[in-house]
């Protein structure tokens, strides 16, 4: 009786807490969404498991010396796995569209508006009691707005390491809902007639200028941006491999073992964040509320950027191609090329949007390397 | 209050010299991919000199022409 009363003290049943309950709830939704709805798959899984792996009472997976504590305090404490991820996505990112046509930098960093918007929506929500955001909280915040997901969770773990799980699920929700949240708005601030403004192919690039361009990035980064180094120096290593055409396996493993790898730990630690006690707070209401807040903005300024340079440039650039400038590679341009579809059929924008859209992963990095060098 | 108000500044102030940064940023390597560009024009391919004889191709040979060398040749070898 007396083993069958320990067995019993050792079960989960006896000791959740609805908190716990309600939180596996979340990592059930996040698992629905994943699988069934196919919203970023790739990290929505790992996340929602590991969100009900991180509420089973006793089960010490995210206590000291547990496997989503280790993967925690190895991988996004230190920074390394958003890193690591970052050298993968540069490996894998063509930035031809953009050298072809650098004036679409432009719209990558008008975007960015909704980031530094959001960091004053963000202090402005103090006002309502119950929130008591700091300029950091605001910061790892605002940066949802980048729709750049290793961005998000470097920045939250350096600056705000206990909004991380809210902030890191927001930015990938946001991220997987780009085809809904753009659209109304990309729509409601242009004219069918500027929909369907057909552009000019883009040049051909030769394989120096794309050997160079990242070579010039960390250049300029290190001259005026060194907080931004960790994030740009990765991102530009990664294309380097990949735009040498030496090292072919090095960029092979960067953009697909490797970054499979990480990404599985990177979710299971992001998820880890998800325990009751951290996640059950007002402030991830808030910070749910802010990420679409900020997602808006920064649509919106990407396309009134692209309508002021259309109207510059006399109607050769259509204002769709703006709403790319948020990075979300390569969803926001898929979405802009649908929008276009939809104004006139012939009007194939894809590459045209692939310009801002990496812009766009520069402009965020480089948002949140100011944003750190400010307040890190 | 006063606090949330001097807050509310400090945030506009980063966010006016983000927006500004990011913008100088990005138009500095707009500049650079700009000069880069200038000096490393694509390589133009090179185009066949009209009239020279070795650099005609296979397929600007006549079919008729090409079925007598190959028979040529299968009855030599033969």
């Amino acid at each position: 009786m007396e083993g069958l009363m320990a067995f019993w003290g050792e079960t989960g049943i006896a000791h959740f807490t609805s908190g716990q309950l309600l939180m596996m709830g979340v990592g059930c939704l996040l698992l629905y969404l994943a699988i069934k709805r196919g919203f970023e798959p790739l990290l929505l899984l790992p996340i929602g498991f590991g969100a009900i792996l991180a509420n089973i009472p006793n089960a010490g997976f995210t206590d000291e010396g547990g496997l989503l504590w280790y993967a925690y305090h190895v991988g996004i404490e230190t920074g390394i796995f958003p890193l690591l991820i970052f050298m993968g996505v540069g490996a894998m990112t063509d930035f031809g569209a953009l050298i072809a046509n650098p004036k679409t930098l432009l719209l990558g960093a008008a975007a960015q508006f909704g980031i530094f918007a959001t960091l004053l929506g963000a202090i402005a929500l103090n006002l309502v009691p119950g929130f008591e955001f700091s300029m950091q909280d605001a910061a790892a915040i605002a940066i949802i707005g980048g729709a750049d997901g290793p961005t998000a969770i470097f920045l939250a773990s350096k600056l705000a390491p206990e909004l991380l799980g809210a902030i890191a699920v927001a930015a990938y929700s946001y991220m997987a809902l780009v085809p809904l949240i753009q659209p109304p708005i990309m729509k409601l601030l242009t004219t069918p007639a500027e929909r369907s403004i057909k552009m000019e192919q883009l040049r051909e690039v030769s394989k120096r200028e794309k050997i160079l361009f990242p070579l010039m990035v960390v250049g300029l980064t290190v001259l005026f941006l060194p907080a931004a180094t960790p994030l740009v120096g990765m991102f530009c290593l990664g294309n380097l491999m990949k735009e040498s055409g030496v090292v072919d396996r090095l960029s092979g493993t960067a953009q697909n073992e490797l970054i499979n790898i990480v990404t599985i730990f990177l979710g299971l630690a992001v998820g880890s964040k998800l325990s009751a006690e951290q996640f059950l707070r007002i402030e991830t209401l808030g910070i749910l509320v802010l990420g679409a807040v900020a997602f808006s903005i920064g649509t919106a300024a990407g396309v009134l950027m692209a309508k002021l340079m259309s109207k510059l440039s006399g109607g050769k650039v259509n204002p769709l191609i703006g709403a790319a400038g948020v990075s979300a590679v390569p969803m926001a341009a898929r979405v802009v090329n649908r929008v276009g579809l939809e104004a006139n059929h012939q009007n194939f924008l894809l590459m045209h949007a692939m310009g801002p859209n990496v812009a766009g992963v520069l402009g965020s990095a480089v948002a949140a390397g100011v944003l750190l060098a400010v307040l890190g | 209050m006063t606090s949330i108000n001097q807050q509310l500044v400090d945030a506009l102030g980063i966010m006016v010299m983000g927006m500004g940064l990011v913008f100088i940023f990005l138009s500095i390597l707009i500049v650079g991919i700009t000069i880069v560009a200038k000096f490393n024009p694509i390589p133009q391919p090179v185009k066949p000199v009209p009239g020279a004889t070795n650099t005609t191709t296979a397929q600007g040979l006549d079919p008729k022409l090409v079925a007598a060398i190959t028979s040529a040749i299968h009855q030599y070898r033969a």
